[in-house]
């Protein structure tokens, strides 16, 4: 070996050896750092400043009009101001907007702004603003903007404080979707437009500018936000609302949820709460962690089997009844995290609307028996085995593909699994022909109430995708479900969705399997308010920061 | 001038080559399942938002139209738009390649100094204890898959002893040093910063340990047993009765012939090292560009599929230029056939 090579050995080893021994303290922070460090910077530069830091699976979009996921969800809560905020019974209560009135007809929206608000740069938040919002969210047409596109005929803004939104159409949901209406300033926005782009006059309205930086008015600000690592936001000290009094000086979103990683980050105190992706045994060795405790809660979400009802033997009731009544429910949830219960019908039982008198089918394999001997299939079921798809991405969901299978054996019904890449789930899901048996899915509603899920699930209109499989395609269903929509009264609405469910039910169009219950690990000196039982059941604002102390 | 010649000459097999992946790539990624456009845009968005898309992506067009204009682009440096991120691929991948390639190269000098290092001490005490030690140990680092040893490193060095760090290129709150070539330690002491640099390496040593871990198992395997082959031939016997001090027959006539299998796997490895880094990426929380290319893939994300292993294609083309360039350096006959030419 040539002898400058070899002097260098030592050398090296001398490095990686002393690396590994030094013990790891917090560096000096950076000259060039001055500016994060102004607006307060992690433990490693100023340990007084309080960091809470939660695990999240990657990506994130920060772009109001493209958001939309678990993560997204969060980030955008925290980073922007909405005309309405949701409340733990479902409901919403006034936010940006200090109040608001409907026409007679359903038709017209007018909303009062809170005066005074101010965004990130210091601009007043006007009435201006919360229409290029809205039209820039219809115009790109991603994230949220579905709560909107068909909905909102025209926004305008009669004075700087005033917002009215014309509808094409009554619609009973069009108050509690505000709150995933973001407020953008628009001078800000336009002012990082840039000129090229699909938009027409609006170039890329902003879209470059806005996957990176924030242009809101909420309690938090991006500070930074590098590609695959995190998500770091700092308190925005000139926010309108309350924090309570020890809410963190900044919330850093880490791209992190491989378990080892999340276990040692819990254990070494370098993460206050994990993401919900954590599996069971995962969960179950954090809980062992000395100051780690897991919360767990219902966050809207079913877990179905989802029938293709078009498709022999299940475009037979009977055959459907026969496995929904041969189907063991009770070691299903007793699979999974405590707290999980077995589902009542189509929805989850934490949405506003849910009946909880419909018709269910409780384990019987003797009447499961009873009811394939009533399928026209009955001869020959043994032709017709069952094909089982579950999303290969998300392997907790085998176990309920081994069960289903060794339930179905007892009563003669022949089942295939097959593990399905989630892409080739949503490609087979769109169209009749492809769709398979059966499909193992969770689907979360949007909004805490029955009817987005009932649409999402069983409305013609989203036939053709992986939320439904059953393709029932009933008019008459339809029908019912657009016109619970269009209903403004709340008990009104909900007494359609009973119904709505009460039908359904009984058709036994999907397996309804169980409530999903969101599990996070947390750290004791975390006061968190969902862990409380405090539980905003609604996508993202369980991680809201303003309400989360940290007590260490 | 051979080796000028040389180079041209790969370069330009290099082109074609890329030119070939390029097409296999492109092709292969557009025949997987799922509209990307719709897996982007999501499943509630409206339909004219997923065809503006598709327009946007050409994806409406016949797939040679859509190479062409693939290609055009990306000869200008412009890898098209990434469906996850939103920005162009090649901006990505210049964020992100910096953060793998840095990795890979202290697994390189690992793979190097460790791998040679254990199969010269292997070689040396043939078929005694150590040498059965290294061997055992070998099996174990070929047989052992990198996130093993990632997580291994991960619950014993960050965990249990608490000696380095768990996440990330550098502790929180530390800001990275200005950009020069995107290796931190690099750049770090470049400009000085030295609490910087340290901190790095830190956060290096277990993902690149956990990365080159299979690599040294082999390349000591390799070392030894070309070393053993070499240690029985005439010359070195001659070079022993003449008197030739032992470690001089060591490094320079036994060593240096015996590296030439070594080299050739080793700049293999370090380029395969830079794309199958993916899980280590993930479990340290690195920001690299072979996680951006597994999340790419599992999201349909056409343009970063290319992008990505492109930019791979071409790292493993200029390792094996630098392999052929070791080994004509460490073999004088492979260096006199290139200068015959042939």
């Amino acid at each position: 070996m040539p002898r400058p090579l070899a002097a260098l050995i030592p050398v090296l080893v001398l490095v990686l050896v002393a690396a590994c021994a030094a013990p790891q303290q917090p560096s000096a922070p950076a000259p060039q750092q001055a500016a994060a460090d102004a607006q307060g910077a992690g433990p490693a530069t100023a340990p007084e400043t309080q960091v809470l830091r939660v695990s999240f699976a990657w990506p994130t979009h920060i772009d109001p009009a493209m958001g939309s996921d678990f993560s997204s969800a969060t980030a955008l809560a925290n980073l922007y101001d909405t005309l309405v905020f949701p409340e733990p019974d479902g409901g919403v209560k006034p936010w940006l907007a200090e109040s608001w009135e409907t026409s007679p007809d359903g038709l017209t929206w007018t909303f009062r702004l809170r005066q005074g608000v101010r965004f990130h740069d210091g601009s007043e938040l006007k009435a201006s603003d919360v229409v290029y919002s809205m039209e820039r969210l219809l115009t790109v047409g991603e994230g949220f903007a579905y709560l909107f596109t068909g909905v909102v005929e025209r926004v305008s803004a009669p004075d700087d404080y005033t917002v009215e939104f014309v509808l094409s159409q009554p619609n009973g949901l069009f108050l509690p979707s505000l709150i995933r209406l973001y407020i953008l300033n628009e001078d800000r926005v336009r002012a990082n437009t840039k000129a090229e782009g699909p938009y027409g006059e609006n170039g890329d309205y902003g879209q470059e500018f806005l996957q990176t930086h924030d242009a809101g008015s909420g309690p938090y600000r991006v500070v930074e936000f590098p590609l695959e690592e995190y998500l770091l936001m700092e308190r925005f000290e000139d926010w309108w609302g309350e924090f309570v009094p020890n809410a963190p000086d900044q919330f850093r979103m880490i791209a992190a949820t491989e378990p080892a990683t999340v276990r040692t980050l819990m254990a070494n105190r370098e993460l206050d709460i994990s993401d919900q992706w954590q599996p069971i045994e995962s969960l179950e060795a954090l809980q062992q962690i000395d100051g780690v405790e897991v919360a767990a809660f219902s966050n809207m979400t079913g877990f179905y089997f989802m029938l293709n009802n078009r498709l022999p033997p299940l475009d037979d009731l009977h055959c459907r009844r026969a496995l929904s009544y041969g189907f063991d429910y009770d070691t299903a949830v007793s699979l999974e995290w405590p707290g999980t219960t077995a589902m009542v019908g189509p929805v989850p039982k934490a949405l506003g609307g849910h009946n909880p008198e419909v018709m269910t089918y409780p384990y019987d394999p003797e009447k499961a028996r009873e009811e394939l001997a009533q399928c026209r299939y009955a001869d020959t079921i043994q032709d017709y085995p069952i094909e089982f798809v579950w999303v290969s991405e998300v392997p907790d969901e085998e176990k309920f593909a081994l069960l289903f299978q060794a339930n179905m054996a007892e009563i003669g019904i022949p089942v295939e699994i097959v593990s399905m890449p989630w892409l080739s789930v949503v490609e087979n899901t769109s169209k009749q022909e492809t769709s398979p048996h059966l499909v193992s899915i969770y689907v979360s509603s949007d909004l805490p109430e029955a009817g987005p899920l009932l649409k999402q699930r069983y409305h013609s209109s989203t036939a053709a995708t992986w939320s439904q499989n059953e393709w029932l395609l009933d008019p008459e269903l339809d029908a019912a479900i657009d016109d619970a929509l269009a209903t403004l009264d709340p008990e009104e609405r909900f007494a359609k969705y009973r119904a709505i469910q009460a039908d359904l039910a009984e058709r036994a169009p999907s397996i309804f399997v169980y409530d999903q219950v969101e599990k996070h690990a947390y750290q004791s000196y975390v006061d968190w308010p969902a862990a409380r039982g405090e539980v905003i059941p609604v996508m993202g604002y369980n991680l809201w920061a303003p309400a989360i102390g940290l007590d260490r | 001038m051979q080796i000028a010649a040389f180079i041209v000459r790969r370069a330009v097999h290099s082109v074609v080559v890329l030119l070939g992946l390029s097409m296999v790539i492109f092709v292969i990624s557009r025949i997987l399942p799922g509209d990307p456009a719709r897996v982007a845009a999501g499943a509630r968005a409206p339909d004219w938002v997923v065809d503006n898309l598709r327009e946007q992506m050409h994806l409406n067009d016949p797939l040679p139209v859509q190479y062409v204009y693939w290609l055009r682009d990306a000869v200008q440096g412009d890898l098209g738009l990434s469906l996850v991120t939103r920005r162009n691929v090649a901006q990505d991948i210049l964020e992100l390649f910096p953060a793998t390639f840095e990795l890979a190269l202290y697994a390189g000098v690992m793979m190097a100094i460790l791998g040679v290092g254990l199969g010269a001490v292997s070689a040396r005490h043939k078929d005694r204890w150590l040498d059965n030690l290294v061997r055992v140990l070998s099996y174990m680092g070929v047989v052992t898959p990198s996130f093993v040893w990632a997580i291994l490193f991960l619950l014993v060095f960050g965990f249990t002893l608490g000696w380095l760090p768990t996440l990330g290129r550098l502790t929180e709150g530390l800001q990275p040093p200005p950009r020069i070539t995107g290796l931190y330690t690099v750049d770090a002491l470049l400009t000085g910063r030295v609490e910087v640099f340290w901190d790095a390496l830190q956060h290096i040593v277990s993902p690149a340990l956990a990365l080159a871990m299979g690599s040294i198992a082999q390349q000591a395997r390799i070392t030894r047993s070309a070393m053993a082959d070499n240690l029985g031939k005439d010359y070195i016997a001659a070079l022993r009765a003449l008197g030739v001090p032992e470690r001089v027959v060591m490094n320079r006539f036994l060593l240096k012939p015996s590296l030439i299998p070594t080299v050739s796997i080793l700049g293999l490895d370090f380029a395969a090292t830079m794309s199958n880094a993916f899980l280590v990426e993930l479990i340290f929380n690195w920001p690299g560009i072979s996680r951006y290319g597994i999340n790419a893939m599992l999201r349909k994300d056409l343009n970063a599929i290319a992008g990505v292993i492109l930019v791979l294609g071409v790292v493993f083309i200029v390792a094996n230029i630098l392999v052929d360039m070791a080994v004509a350096y460490l073999d004088p006959r492979i260096r006199l056939r290139t200068a015959r030419g042939r």
